[in-house]
C-alpha cells in the first residue's frame, strides 16, 4: 500500500481545512474558466458534412435532433479498426448515462466516428451503451478540427522507433496497427444552433477530455493512492468487460 | 439563445489558445491538490459500523470487497430535494448516482470499490434502485452512526444547536447532506483518508462538466432543474 502517515482526528481535521480552501479556490477557477469558454467567439461551420446514421444520411443541423446545442465525442474508431479504442470506450461509459440530464438542458450528445455504422452499431451493443453514434461520410469533418492525421504527419512519430507501450497496446486491443490506432484522434467539440445557422464553440482533447468524460480520474484523486500510473507502465483502462481483476 | 460573439476561425483559434494556458494551469493545480490529499494522515477507526447489504450484514472492512481502497456516497434517502413517499431518494444524490454505474468498472481496476450508504430500511432502497435501473452497491446504514460520523446526518440535538458541516459551523444543519468519504485498508486495520461535501461531489458529476463547456453553461439560474433521469418531460 502506499506510503502514509498516521494521524489522529484533530491532525487529519487540521490539513483537511487546509485542503479544503485551495479545493474551494480550485472550484472558483473553475466557474471562472466556464464563463471563459462561454465567452468565446462563435465560428460559423459552412462545410456541408454529411454522417450516416441508423435513420439515414444526416448533416450536422440535423444531428442537433431539434436541440440548440451539440456535444459530439470524436469515439477513436477508424475504418481499420476491429473494436473501439479502450479509452474512448472508458470516457463512452461516462458519457452515455448522462445523456438525459444534457437533453434537459437542451445539450444533444453523440458520438461520431470514421468506422462503418455496422461496426459501431455492433461494438455499441456490446458495450450497453443508450447514445447516437454516427459514421462520418469522408473524413474531412475529423480532419478539419485535427482529430485525424495523415499517414505523412505521422511517419516521424511511426518510424522514431519510440511509440508508447499505452499505444501499441491500444492498436492490438483494436484489432490494427500503431499507424492505424494513432491516424484517429480523440476529442470533443460543440456547436451551438442560432437562426438555422451552426456555430463551433469549443473544442478540446486530451487531458481536456479528463473532467467533463473521464469521472473516474476525479474520484481516483480522492483515494488514497490516487491514479498511480507509473509513466514506464502502460496504461491500466480496459474496457469495461474486459478487466481481470488480480486475485482477490 | 445565449448572447455570444460571431468571429473568424483564426480569431476562435487564437482565444482558444489562450483559454488552454488557464485549462492547462488549472488542469496541473488539481493534480497538485490530489497529490496533497494523497498527503493527508490516515486516521484509524476503532468504532465498529454494522450495514445490511443484500447478502447480508457487513462491517465497514467487508464494504472493502476484497479490494485496497473504498469510497462511499453519503446518500440521501427518505429527506432531500423533491422527496415524497413515492420518490423518496433525493434528486440531487440520484442525478449523482447516474454517474456510477459507468465508473465502476474502471475504479474496480484501479483497486477501488464504490458502495452507496443511506439511512432507510434495504426494502426501501431495493425497489427505488430498481426503478432508476442502477446496478451500484447500496447499502443501509440504518441503525448506525455512520453516516453521522463521516458528517453527513446530524442528530436532532445537533439540528437544534448546530454542528460542522463541510468543516465549518453551521447554525442549523439539515437532517441529511450529500458527500462521500473514502478509506483505506491496511493490515486488516480501516483509516479514514477524506471526506468531501457539497460542491466538492461535483467531481463525481460529469455532467457538470459537459454543461461547463455548452455554450449555455449549466444556465443554472434560481432554480435547480436537475430531476430524475426518468422525470424529465413529466409535468
Amino acid at each position: 500500500m502506499t506510503e502514509h502517515r498516521v494521524g489522529t482526528p484533530e491532525e487529519w481535521q487540521a490539513e483537511r481545512d487546509k485542503l479544503l480552501a485551495e479545493e474551494k479556490e480550485l472550484t472558483r477557477r473553475g466557474d471562472e474558466l466556464t464563463k471563459k469558454r462561454q465567452e468565446l467567439p462563435w465560428v460559423p461551420v459552412e462545410k456541408e458534412y454529411a454522417f450516416e446514421t441508423e435513420e439515414g444520411t444526416k448533416t450536422l443541423a440535423d444531428l442537433f435532433d431539434g436541440r440548440s446545442q451539440l456535444l459530439i465525442y470524436h469515439f477513436m474508431f477508424g475504418p481499420t479498426y476491429e473494436a473501439g479504442c479502450p479509452v474512448c470506450s472508458s470516457i463512452a461509459d461516462s458519457i452515455a448515462p448522462q445523456v438525459p440530464h444534457l437533453e434537459a438542458r437542451d445539450v444533444t450528445a453523440m458520438f461520431v466516428s470514421r468506422g462503418p455504422l455496422e461496426k459501431l452499431q455492433s461494438y455499441r451493443q456490446r458495450m450497453g451503451w443508450d447514445i447516437g453514434w454516427a459514421s462520418t461520410v469522408g473524413s474531412d469533418f475529423n480532419r478539419d478540427i485535427g482529430f485525424l492525421h495523415t499517414e505523412e504527419e505521422l511517419k516521424p512519430f511511426l518510424e522514431s522507433g519510440e511509440i508508447p507501450l499505452t499505444v501499441t497496446q491500444n492498436a492490438e486491443m483494436c484489432d490494427t496497427d500503431a499507424a492505424g490506432y494513432v491516424a484517429e484522434g480523440p476529442g470533443l467539440s460543440v456547436y451551438a444552433m442560432s437562426d438555422g445557422t451552426v456555430y463551433r464553440t469549443y473544442v478540446t482533447t486530451a487531458r481536456g477530455l479528463e473532467q467533463p468524460a473521464m469521472s473516474f480520474y476525479g474520484l481516483l484523486d480522492r483515494t488514497p493512492v490516487g491514479r498511480n500510473e507509473p509513466p514506464d507502465e502502460p496504461l491500466w483502462i480496459r474496457r469495461h468487460d474486459e478487466y481481470q481483476e488480480a486475485a482477490r | 439563445m445565449t448572447e455570444h460573439r460571431v468571429a473568424t476561425r483564426e480569431d476562435w483559434l487564437t482565444a482558444r489558445k489562450e483559454l488552454l494556458k488557464r485549462e492547462k494551469e488549472h488542469a496541473r493545480q488539481s493534480d497538485e491538490i490530489a497529490r496533497r490529499r494523497q498527503e493527508l494522515p490516515w486516521v484509524p477507526i476503532e468504532k465498529e459500523y454494522v450495514f445490511e447489504a443484500n447478502d447480508g450484514k457487513k462491517t465497514l472492512a467487508e464494504l472493502f470487497d476484497g479490494r485496497s481502497q473504498l469510497l462511499v456516497y453519503h446518500f440521501m434517502f427518505g429527506f432531500g430535494l423533491r422527496v415524497d413517499q413515492q420518490n423518496p431518494g433525493c434528486t440531487g444524490c440520484s442525478f449523482a448516482a447516474d454517474h456510477f454505474d459507468g465508473v465502476i468498472p474502471h475504479l474496480n481496476g484501479r483497486d477501488v470499490t464504490l458502495v452507496s450508504e443511506s439511512i432507510a430500511p434495504l426494502e426501501e432502497l431495493r425497489p427505488y434502485k430498481e426503478r432508476l435501473g442502477w446496478k451500484f452497491p447500496w447499502v443501509s446504514s440504518l441503525g448506525s452512526d455512520f453516516k453521522f460520523d463521516f458528517g453527513a446526518a446530524f442528530t436532532e440535538e445537533q439540528r437544534e444547536n448546530g454542528a460542522e458541516f463541510n468543516f465549518r459551523h453551521v447554525d442549523h444543519p439539515a437532517p441529511q447532506r450529500e458527500g462521500m468519504s473514502a478509506f483505506a485498508i491496511e493490515d486488516g486495520v480501516v483509516h479514514h483518508t477524506y471526506s468531501t461535501y457539497d460542491r466538492g461531489v461535483e467531481a463525481l458529476m460529469g455532467t457538470f462538466g459537459f454543461l461547463d463547456r455548452a455554450p449555455a453553461g449549466r444556465n443554472d439560474g434560481a432554480e435547480t432543474w436537475w430531476r430524475r433521469h426518468d422525470e424529465y418531460g413529466m409535468p
